[in-house]
């Protein structure tokens, strides 16, 4: 059975081996959110790119260069709204050490706004998504990828305001 | 009789994982730009080895072989309108197409990019690109072992692979390699010319 089970793996593993993603940007986690229905909050979602590597920014300096790109698809109940992607540093290359690029290299955060449909439940939700990046080393390039992102939100329900009570002022005693 | 059960869970999920994998592998469109059975290579082991034949279509949208090239020596070179290594190369390309085309070399570059066959067209024109331009396939990528852009690989005459280089290298490098090619297929076309003669 064990002979079996290794001459499996030894047959699966070139497999893998031969389609292994090089991956340039992991993603790194996203910041505990909590929503409240109605009331939209930002949840920031951080990545890391492999030390030696950069990615272009989400504003690249040329229309040829593929921008960093985030693509959230939310369960029912949550809503996507705007995504607010840091500004690239401003950096040149010993490749062209005459042209400045807009990257990002070493970690990089961006701002998810969420929101709750006023009539979803409480509890965690599952976000999945994607970043779209292309990466460069300091004499290559990498044709574009795109890698998962998975992260929870919590919805929360509402404070509510006690009917019937007057508030007090701060003046009586 | 239960070892044998497990057995045959652990082989189903062994095969569904292959047939998985070999889905996922098989990218690009139906019809195989590759011809023949050369076998992929990877850019670190190219030397020596056989250059895979392969027809892609150029910018005009004219079939292009890279076995048509053979009697020349080839500089096949993979590159991409987003990468910033392959555009700081290009101007170098076309200096050493003009020097050395006259000699028999013949500077061949594969477009790895998605931006399509007028964005290429543009750009080429652009960089004043004056060697051949073809709209490249993953599958030619994958059969080189191009692994990143720019990826260059020296092809002599008779169509084997005399040097390759991944990333970008010096001009000089370039030449040399050029140099190289020209002058290892020219001495081989030479001896296998006296062997005839002698022969005869």
């Amino acid at each position: 059975m064990k002979r079996i089970f290794v001459i499996l793996t030894l047959i699966a593993s070139p497999l893998f081996g031969a389609d292994s993603p090089r991956v340039y940007v992991s993603f790194e986690g996203a910041t505990p959110a909590t929503i409240t229905p109605g009331k939209p909050a930002d949840v920031e979602l951080h990545f890391k790119v492999k030390e030696g590597f950069h990615v272009n920014s989400n504003q690249p300096k040329s229309e040829l260069l593929i921008p960093t790109t985030l693509k959230l698809e939310p369960p029912t109940d949550l809503a996507t709204g705007s995504i607010i992607y840091p500004p690239g540093k401003d950096l040149s290359f010993p490749f062209d050490p005459s042209e400045k690029l807009s990257v990002y290299s070493d970690d990089f955060t961006v701002t998810a706004k969420m929101s709750a449909a006023k009539a979803a439940g409480t509890g965690n939700f599952t976000v999945h998504g994607q970043l779209r990046y292309q990466a460069c080393s300091d004499n290559a390039c990498f044709p574009p990828k795109s890698i998962s992102v998975q992260f929870d939100v919590q919805v929360v329900n509402q404070p509510k305001r006690a009917h019937g009570t007057t508030p007090q002022s701060p003046h009586i005693k | 009789m239960k070892g044998n059960a497990v057995a045959i869970v652990v082989v189903t999920l062994v095969v569904a994982v292959m047939i998985f994998a070999g889905v996922k592998s098989s990218r690009g469109p139906k019809v195989s730009p590759m011809i023949g059975d050369a076998q992929p290579i990877s850019s670190t082991d190219a030397k020596g080895k056989q250059a895979p034949d392969f027809a892609l279509q150029d910018l005009q949208g004219k079939q292009v072989k890279l076995s048509d090239f053979r009697g020349k020596a080839v500089l096949l070179n993979f590159w991409a309108t987003f990468c910033g290594p392959c555009k700081v190369e290009m101007p170098w390309l076309v200096e050493l197409q003009k020097q050395y085309g006259p000699q028999g070399l013949e500077i061949v570059g594969v477009a790895l990019d998605d931006s399509g066959k007028e964005t290429i067209a543009k750009f080429a024109k652009e960089m004043g690109v004056n060697y051949t331009i073809l709209q490249g396939q993953d599958a030619v990528g994958d059969a080189y072992g191009a692994v990143g852009l720019p990826a260059t690989y020296y092809i002599d005459r008779r169509g084997k692979i005399i040097d390759s280089a991944l990333g970008l290298v010096s001009r000089s490098e370039i030449e040399n390699n050029i140099k190289k090619s020209l002058t290892e297929s020219k001495s081989e076309a030479e001896t296998a010319n006296n062997r005839g003669k002698a022969a005869s």
